[in-house]
C-alpha cells in the first residue's frame, strides 16, 4: 500500500511533544521523509524511542535555528512540501498574575515561533509547490482562540493571533501554491494537558485529578476528550493532496465541546 | 429621545424581551404597535396600540400590515420554545416552533419590507443557541440558526433602503428562565451553578435586550446591518469547561 504522503518531505515543529510525535509517527506511516524539530531530542516527554524521522535542534523563538534548520532539509531534501507548526506552551495565569517576560515568552513561542518557522520555510515550500502538487502548512490554533478557559489569558491571546496569522499566511501565499490552515484543538491528552490538572489556573477544589478528569469528559458531546492521534488524523488529510482545496481555514476538533452552550447542571 | 417620530412594530409584546422592548421604545418617544395571539393584555399601556395577529398566519400578517401600515423599526421577537430532541419532535412541534420562529419572520419581513421607507429598521430576535446548541432544543435552536442567515440575507437584498440585524440574547430572566430551574433537583444549586458561569455574576434582564434593540433603530446605527450582536452576559465568550465548578 502506498501511504498518502509518498514522496512528501515534512518538518514538525515541536515533533518530539505530545501532539507533535503522533503527527511524526503518521507522516512515517504515510511515507513521507520526516523531520521532527524540537529543542532536544526528548522534547517534553521523558523519553524517545528511535521512529525514524530525522531530530533537528530547534527552538522556534530563535531566528538563526529556523535558518538552520531550513538550510539542513534544503541540503538533504532540497524542497518542503509540509510545515507543521506545532510548538507551543501555555502559562495558566491571568492577566494580572502574568509576567512581562511569561507574556513575552508565551507570544515568542507561540506567534513568533510560527512566524520565523514558516518564515525560513517558504523558499523550500516554493520549490515543493512547483512539482504540480500543493505545499502545506498546519499551524496549530486553539479552541482557545475562540472561547477562553480561565485563567489562560496569554495562551488565548496567542492562539487568537495564530489564527488570524494563518488566514493572512493563506492569502499572501496560495497563488504561489502554498496551502495554510489551522488546527484548533479542544481538549487533548497531552502533558500541557496534564499539567493544566495539577497547575494553579485549573482551581480543582479539592477533587482529585482524577475526578477533574472524569467530570472533563463528561462535559463533551462525545463524553472523552481527544488523543494526540485524533489531532493526527486531520493534520494529515490537511498535509495530503486529497485536501488540495482546502486553505486558510481553522479546523476545530473538539469532541462537539464549542458546539454546545455551557453545560449547565438543571 | 433617540426614537422620537419614529413608528415601531414589535411582535410578540405581551411578556418577556418583547414587552421590554416596547417599554424601552415608548421611552425613547417612538409610536409603538405590538401583537401576539389572543386578546390585549390588561397591563399593556395605553398608549401601545395592539393587534391580535399569529404571525406564524401568513393572511394575517397582510391584514396586520394594512392595519398597522408604513413602520421605521419592526422588531420581529414572537417565538416559541419546545424542549425535546429531533428524535423526540412531532410534527406538531415542528410546526409550531417552525411556524412561529422562521415562517413567522418570513411573513413579517415579506409583508413589511416593501412599505418600510429609506432607513427603516429591521430588528430580529436570534439566539445564542442559533450559534452553539442548547440540550434538547433541536427545532428551536435551528429555528435561530434561520433567523440568522434571513437576516443576513435581508441585509444584502435590501441594503440600501433597510438595515437588518439581529440581537442573540443569553439567558435573560423572565418566566421562563425560573420555571427551568423549579425543575431541577435543587433549584438554588442550579441557579448558582448557571450564574458562575456568566462573567457578569447575574442573568440578563428584558431591559438589556431592549438597550440594543433601541440603539439598532436609532439612527446611530446607521452602518450596522447583517450582523448578529450577542448580549449573554460573557457566557460564550467562555469554556463550558470551568473546572472550578466541578
Amino acid at each position: 500500500m502506498t501511504g498518502s504522503l509518498e514522496g512528501k518531505t515534512a518538518l514538525v515543529a515541536g515533533g518530539r511533544g505530545g501532539i507533535g510525535r503522533a503527527i511524526v509517527a503518521r507522516f512515517l506511516r504515510e511515507g513521507a521523509r520526516v523531520y521532527a524539530a524540537d529543542l532536544t531530542p526528548q522534547g517534553s516527554l521523558a523519553a524517545h524511542d528511535e521512529d525514524g524521522s530525522i531530530f533537528v535542534k530547534l527552538d522556534v523563538t530563535q531566528e538563526a535555528d529556523a535558518i538552520a534548520a531550513m538550510e539542513q532539509v534544503k541540503s538533504e531534501a532540497g524542497k518542503l512540501d509540509i510545515l507543521v507548526n506545532a510548538a507551543g506552551i501555555e502559562i495558566e495565569k491571568t492577566i494580572e498574575d502574568t509576567s512581562l517576560e511569561e507574556w513575552n515568552r508565551s507570544f515568542a513561542v507561540n506567534c513568533t515561533g510560527t512566524f520565523l518557522t514558516s518564515k525560513y520555510a517558504l523558499p523550500l515550500m516554493r520549490a515543493a509547490a512547483q512539482s504540480g502538487h500543493s505545499a502545506s502548512i498546519i499551524n496549530f490554533g486553539s479552541y482557545d482562540g475562540f472561547i477562553a478557559d480561565p485563567g489562560l489569558a496569554a495562551y488565548c491571546a496567542t492562539k487568537g493571533a495564530v489564527h488570524a496569522l494563518t488566514r493572512a499566511m493563506a492569502c499572501d501565499h496560495g497563488p504561489e501554491g502554498i496551502r495554510v490552515n489551522a488546527i484548533c484543538p479542544g481538549y487533548i491528552d497531552t502533558p500541557m494537558l496534564q499539567s493544566f490538572f495539577t497547575g494553579d489556573g485549573s482551581g480543582g477544589g479539592g477533587k482529585t485529578i482524577d475526578q477533574l478528569q472524569q467530570a472533563v469528559r463528561d462535559v463533551h458531546p462525545m463524553r472523552t476528550y481527544g488523543t494526540p492521534d485524533d489531532i493526527a488524523n486531520l493534520v494529515n488529510w490537511l498535509a495530503s493532496d486529497e485536501a488540495r482545496y482546502a486553505s486558510g481555514q481553522l479546523w476545530v476538533l473538539d469532541g462537539g465541546l464549542s458546539a454546545q452552550v455551557q453545560q449547565m447542571k438543571l | 429621545m433617540r426614537l422620537a417620530g419614529k413608528k415601531a412594530l414589535i411582535t410578540g409584546g405581551r411578556q418577556g424581551i418583547g414587552r421590554g422592548i416596547v417599554e424601552a421604545f415608548m421611552a425613547e418617544g417612538a409610536a409603538v404597535s405590538t401583537c401576539g395571539r389572543g386578546d390585549r393584555p390588561e397591563s399593556l399601556p395605553e398608549a401601545v396600540a395592539w393587534h391580535s395577529s399569529d404571525v406564524a398566519d401568513a393572511e394575517r400578517v397582510m391584514e396586520l400590515a394594512l392595519a398597522v401600515g408604513p413602520v421605521d423599526v419592526l422588531v420581529n421577537n414572537a417565538g416559541v420554545q419546545v424542549e425535546k430532541t429531533v428524535v423526540d419532535s412531532t410534527d406538531a412541534d415542528w410546526n409550531l416552533i417552525i411556524g412561529a420562529n422562521c415562517r413567522g419572520v418570513f411573513n413579517m419581513c415579506r409583508a413589511f419590507i416593501p412599505v418600510m421607507p429609506q432607513g427603516a429598521s429591521i430588528i430580529n430576535i436570534g439566539s445564542i443557541s442559533g450559534k452553539v446548541a442548547d440540550p434538547s432544543m433541536a427545532l428551536y435552536n435551528a429555528s435561530k440558526a434561520f433567523v440568522h442567515g434571513l437576516t443576513r440575507s435581508i441585509a444584502v437584498d435590501h441594503g440600501p433602503s433597510v438595515r437588518c440585524n439581529a440581537i442573540c440574547p443569553g439567558w435573560i430572566e423572565t418566566g421562563m428562565l425560573e420555571a427551568g430551574f423549579d425543575l431541577s433537583d435543587d433549584p438554588h444549586a442550579a441557579r448558582q451553578d448557571a450564574l458562575a458561569r456568566h462573567a457578569t455574576r447575574r442573568f440578563g434582564q428584558p431591559a438589556d435586550i431592549a438597550a440594543m434593540a433601541v440603539w439598532l433603530a436609532s439612527d446611530e446605527a446607521g452602518f450596522a446591518t447583517g450582523q448578529l450582536f450577542t448580549i449573554d452576559g460573557g457566557m460564550t465568550a467562555a469554556s463550558p469547561i470551568n473546572t472550578g465548578l466541578f
